[in-house]
């Protein structure tokens, strides 16, 4: 991108935020609109597709048997990964898989993996010879902004509706996967010289620094990702943290309201 | 085509595994401006395929040895989504897109007033999300609508669809198990208006009197897939009415 646009439109988002006002209009920490649908698509054991502003996502749930890992032969194993296509958005180049859309994968994986929601001892089949391998994959069709907390969402959503396919694998009975808690991400961006919550692809453009924090049911940090140039003071950070908490709760709300 | 010819796919009253008749289309359903970040988009379901498609430009074309001095040039990428298939599909470079890609890309470069555009690209993504048998053709399909709905000139719609055999009966429009098991199958690409054929392939065995009939299914199914493509784009502009 040519560095004038983001520099005329910086200036936009300083002036707007020295008036306490967003470019779209929203207060600091306001949500754009965010739409859940969960069983979306029959080939996938769980699904869910999110529609987050103009930002659309889906999440898919996908099963195999493998053999676990010799030091750990009574658990299973979880992968996420995020795809940045350039169906996405016009800046997405075809090509191996990109930087930015290696570092959405690992923090949505690690936000879901340790909140411990999956025991891996569940997805034991036989003892250091069979145990599930659950790749959940995220797939970005629409990229106006905060993708990271969509594919966050998505990602949980599909798993509470994972059915896993023993009867296929002729190992046992369909079942739900057991999936104990709904870890939820909240993203913010420095916009302006003041962070704001749920950044808009203008905002994406013309911001600095972003934070992204994933908390549990309990309210407990299980990942951080600071992204990009730029640094921020802790009493900045203590303030995200307590927005996310609430925002946390509405979204978790949401996704027991959709899965149940 | 699997070849396994004598598993029964159809009854003995004439209807398929799934009540259809030899010459009836799966259930379509076409939306269109359903990606709010591409210029044009088309999200097609057909029996249980979804394709979603974005298109964007005309544009630059980069690198600048794809560029013709005297057209535009498609990028068409078509891509499984991991959990498109019962089996999960590994992210990456396969042959299988790759050729379909290809194929798709020639197609809508024959739709497409590919001249009005020199040096520059038109960008089609055509992303698969459930498969389900067609998907070539659900792409195929999308993809022209999504190009004019992001108002990229064309000649004519296209329309693409396939016809096939089973248990030595053509039919039309094959779903998982009759790809499967069937005998022939014979997807093509029809200008609607015009009647031209801008994409073809086959595989199988069909006689040439099969062939005849397989291609009058398809053109048949075009036109009513024709009038869905055109309520789509034209419901866009009355409210989302179709």
């Amino acid at each position: 991108m040519v560095e004038i646009v983001p520099r005329l439109l910086k200036d936009q988002l300083l002036k707007l935020a020295e008036a306490n006002n967003r470019i779209d209009g929203r207060g600091k920490n306001q949500r754009r609109d965010v739409n859940l649908e969960v069983n979306v698509l029959t080939n996938a054991e769980g699904s869910a597709k999110v529609v987050w502003g103009g930002t659309i996502v889906y999440a898919g749930v996908k099963f195999e048997i493998r053999t676990p890992w010799p030091d750990r032969p009574t658990e299973g194993s979880l992968m996420c990964g995020a795809e940045l296509r350039p169906v996405a958005n016009l800046k997405y180049e075809p090509g191996p898989p990109s930087a930015e859309s290696i570092e959405l994968g690992r923090v949505v994986d690690r936000g879901i993996r340790e909140s411990g929601c999956i025991n891996m001892e569940e997805l034991c089949i036989v003892p250091g010879e069979k145990v599930w391998g659950v790749m959940i994959d995220i797939h970005v069709m629409s990229d106006k902004g905060n993708i990271f907390d969509a594919c966050a969402l998505a990602g949980i959503a599909a798993l509470k509706t994972a059915i896993v396919p023993a009867e296929r694998f002729d190992v046992g009975e369909d079942h739900p996967l057991p999936v104990s808690k709904i870890p939820i991400m909240a993203s913010y961006r420095k916009v302006g010289g003041r962070f704001v919550y749920d950044p808009c692809e203008e905002e994406e453009l013309g911001g600095d620094e972003r934070v992204h924090i994933t908390l549990g049911d309990d309210g407990h940090v299980h990942s951080l990702q600071k992204g990009l140039k730029g640094t921020f003071s802790t009493s900045e950070f203590a303030e995200i943290f307590a927005n996310a908490n609430e925002q946390a709760k509405e979204l978790r709300e949401m996704v027991e309201e959709k899965v149940n | 085509m699997g070849g396994y010819g004598d598993v029964e796919l159809i009854a003995k009253d004439g209807k398929r595994l799934d009540g259809r008749l030899a010459d009836e289309l799966r259930p379509i359903t076409i939306e269109v401006g359903v990606l709010p970040a591409a210029r044009g988009s088309c999200r097609m379901t057909w029996g249980l395929n979804i394709a979603e498609v974005a298109v964007y430009g005309p544009m630059e074309a980069h690198p600048r040895k794809i560029q013709r001095p005297d057209r535009a040039v498609l990028d068409v990428r078509y891509n499984m989504a991991p959990f498109s298939t019962s089996d999960r599909i590994r992210p990456g470079f396969n042959r299988r897109s790759r050729e379909i890609s290809k194929v798709t890309a020639e197609a809508l470069e024959s739709i497409v007033m590919v001249e009005m555009f020199p040096r520059s690209k038109i960008r089609v993504e055509i992303e698969i999300l459930c498969a389900e048998a067609g998907t070539r053709c659900c792409g195929i399909t999308a993809a022209a609508v999504a190009l004019a709905d992001a108002g990229i000139p064309m000649k004519d719609m296209l329309v693409s669809v396939a016809a096939g055999k089973i248990n030595d009966v053509v039919v039309l429009d094959l779903d998982k198990a009759e790809d499967n098991y069937g005998q022939a199958d014979l997807p093509v690409g029809i200008m609607p208006n015009t009647e031209e054929i801008a994409f073809l392939q086959m595989d199988g065995d069909l006689s040439p009197e099969e062939f005849d009939l397989a291609m009058k299914y398809n053109m048949k199914a075009a036109k009513e897939i024709h009038k869905l493509q055109m309520s789509a784009l034209k419901s866009k502009y009355n409210g989302g009415v179709q």
